[in-house]
């Protein structure tokens, strides 16, 4: 048997960083997927009752909303682990994979994580602010949670971040020509 | 007047478009490319880095702006649809229905796309469906290749102007802020306000002109030169009698036209709000793709449906409101029926929900529309911070400088903003136009007594033409994905040259005819 190189142990680490970080943002975004039924539901039970019976929830209009925001919030980072952020793919589509790897890395480390970087930045004392004072709806009879909703800014922030490292790593795999660990290698993603 | 900002700005902008093309994902190309130049402004000290301060309040007005909701919904809906196989359905039974006739399955595209297109609206999406739908059938019914692609193509887009669509959506949101914004600037302080419904109204009428177009090119093709669109014998889709024919249009055809025809309905009677309407268009969709899925059981489906119709007829004979002190007898029965036919749309949209999940269906159709609209939004949300830091350069003030010193005056500077924006239609896609070209210069153009649904539903059909122009228009690169590799590239490129010149065709009479666009919201809303 070989012995094994300083050099593949932190390829193997880097491979295994990968997978934990696919598994995660599959786990979050195939979990808050679902959100959209309860949306649906809660808005067509809000237009029954408006329009029907008369009776208005300034509550369950606001649940609508902070359903809503959570959807596409929590689901960034899964979207872009499946390849759904959409590219102007002219040129990319007809690249090589290294070509495509180059993109995306250099997009990884010039614009993506700066920007993730620079929205956490800006958003917390934003968020800090909406804390101290447990900020809530405007409403009387709103849901007094606004600190809360205003927080998703901070995880939408982290959990692209996390997935484009992993974004990252796979490019920097095919750009090195490096080879998977056994059982190690992210399956393709399904198409949107 | 052009300093350093303004210089910074107009680099951040062509730098933009450049990076975009590496195809690097096009939300955080937008935002990054704007921080950069934030970056470079800031070190040059062209850039008060503390406009960036506002970025959160942005993100969090996109995730609380109420209009955005119907969104997610509409997406939900095209996608229950189209996973289910009812567009599918709708598509071959509109085939059947006319197939004997020359030309049919090609019309039946153009209105197929526009129906189903209407819930999704992103150009790839649409002309992907409707490429791998239709085009592999046209082509074994020996259509004219040019004729089958040109025909996908356009009807791929359409749907993007025909409401209810997501585009129109968020075109309409972006310009009720901007003629508000104008207002404003004008020393107007009770501004009048334009909707999403104001906007869905005035794209019906050009909407439907398009299709008549495409549908009288279509019939014009298959009369002049028959071997391009040969007619389907009904025999070859299993129809052997009028009976068989006349079941299939009930169930597979009648219903999705239904639903989409009250969906849009509601929204242009005034009825409902995009949101209110794309609610109860998700939940129809589910109820007919729980019917699709299993048309033999579909007795609580059907309860669902009728109950659903029952209450609204109830609704509109009787006052159904229980907040008052005193209810009459007969209201209160009402009150009652409404509410058992409540429980009935409840027991119908539960087995539907299973249903759909025990195929599998549902899983994949929460997953999609979760993508989708997370892709959407992140657009948005990284079109804000480009739009912030092009304010911050001060570029804003310039290009409104720029349009109202053309000479020329309104026409030169709605020319302008066309022609750009059919440039840029190359290389962004709708939402991002919307997001980060609208809200420069629509508030310029409103400033000048523009219509705001006119220059709404010009700026839709001018993109629309940009995505079917070759060689750059992207629809057309969406097809050639798609398209078998028997067909070439050229083809798909001639199929797609006549409906542009009916697209342009479409632009000159709506320029010259802005009652096209304004009359019908003004007969419904006033």
């Amino acid at each position: 048997m070989e012995p094994i190189s300083q050099r593949d142990l932190s390829v193997n680490a880097l491979a295994a960083l990968a997978r934990n970080i696919d598994a995660l943002s599959e786990f979050v975004g195939r979990a808050i997927s679902w959100i959209i039924l309860p949306m649906v539901l809660v808005q067509l039970t809000v237009v029954l009752m408006r329009y029907v019976f008369g009776v208005g929830s300034i509550m369950m209009q606001e649940s609508v909303v902070y359903m809503h925001a959570t959807l596409f919030m929590m689901t960034a980072g899964y979207t872009l682990l499946h390849n759904g952020h959409v590219r102007i793919d002219i040129l990319y589509r007809e690249a090589s994979a290294r070509r495509k790897a180059l993109v995306d890395l250099g997009g990884v480390i010039v614009f993506l994580l700066p920007v993730c970087v620079l929205t956490w930045w800006v958003a917390w004392p934003y968020v800090a602010t909406a804390w101290s004072v447990l900020e809530g709806s405007r409403e009387t009879s709103g849901i007094p949670a606004v600190f809360l909703l205003k927080t998703l800014i901070l995880v939408f922030a982290a959990l692209v971040a996390i997935q484009s490292v992993s974004q990252a790593i796979r490019a920097g795999f095919t750009l090195l020509g490096l080879k998977w660990p056994e059982g190690g290698k992210p399956r393709e993603p399904e198409a949107t | 007047m052009i300093g350093l900002p303004e210089v910074l700005a107009i680099l951040m902008f062509v730098a933009a478009c450049g990076f975009l093309l590496t195809g690097f994902p096009v939300a955080f190309t937008l935002a990054g490319s704007a921080l950069l130049f934030a970056g470079i402004g800031a070190a040059l000290g062209a850039f008060d880095p503390s406009f960036l301060g506002a970025y959160p309040q942005r993100v969090f007005g996109i995730m609380t702006n109420e209009v955005l909701i119907a969104v997610p919904l509409f997406v939900f809906m095209g996608v229950m649809l189209e996973r289910s196989k009812v567009a599918q359905d709708l598509l071959d039974t509109m085939g059947a229905l006319f197939g004997p006739l020359r030309g049919v399955l090609g019309i039946s595209v153009s209105i197929v796309g526009a129906l189903m297109a209407a819930s999704t609206g992103i150009v790839g999406a649409t002309v992907v469906t409707m490429g791998l739908l239709a085009l592999p059938t046209m082509l074994r019914r020996g259509y004219d290749p040019k004729l089958a692609c040109g025909s996908i193509c356009a009807a791929g887009t359409l749907g993007q102007i025909i409401p209810p669509s997501i585009v129109l959506v968020l075109l309409g949101d972006v310009i009720s802020a901007s003629y508000q914004a104008a207002q404003l600037e004008q020393g107007i302080f009770a501004p009048e306000s334009v909707s999403v419904a104001d906007l869905f109204a005035g794209a019906l009428l050009p909407g439907l002109t398009l299709v008549g177009l495409y549908i009288l090119y279509q019939i014009t093709v298959a009369w002049l030169i028959p071997k391009s669109s040969p007619p389907i014998p009904r025999e070859s889709l299993g129809i052997d009698s009028s009976a068989t024919l006349l079941s299939r249009v009930l169930v597979a055809l009648v219903p999705p036209i239904a639903l989409v025809v009250a969906v849009l309905g509601s929204i242009l009677a005034g009825v409902a709000t995009p949101t209110e309407a794309a609610a109860v268009g998700a939940i129809g969709a589910l109820l007919l793709a729980g019917h699709r899925l299993d048309p033999g059981r579909s007795r609580a489906i059907v309860v669902a449906t009728l109950s659903l119709i029952g209450v609204l007829i109830l609704t509109a004979v009787l006052d159904l409101r229980v907040t008052r002190d005193t209810i009459p007898t007969q209201d209160l029965a009402g009150v009652v029926a409404a509410s058992i036919l409540c429980l009935g749309v409840a027991w119908g949209t539960i087995v539907a929900l299973f249903r759909v999940y025990g195929v599998g269906v549902l899983t994949d159709v929460v997953r999609s529309t979760a993508r989708i609209t997370s892709m959407v939004f992140v657009i948005v949300i990284g079109a804000q911070l480009f739009s912030l830091v092009f304010r911050g350069f001060g570029g804003d003030d310039m290009v409104h400088d720029l349009l109202s010193g053309l000479p020329g005056g309104v026409f030169a500077a709605v020319l302008v903003v066309m022609v750009v924006m059919f440039l840029l239609g190359f290389f962004l896609d709708f939402i991002e136009i919307i997001f980060v070209v609208v809200p420069i210069v629509a508030p310029v153009l409103l400033q000048m007594d523009v219509s705001p649904v006119w220059l709404g539903i010009m700026m839709a059909v001018n993109l629309q033409t940009s995505f079917l122009t070759p060689p750059f228009g992207f629809s057309l690169f969406y097809l050639r994905g798609v398209a078998p590799k028997e067909v070439a590239t050229t083809q798909i490129y001639r199929g797609a040259v006549p409906f542009v010149i009916i697209q342009i065709a479409c632009l000159a009479l709506l320029a010259l005819v802005p009652g096209l666009a304004t009359w019908l919201p003004k007969a419904l809303f006033g």
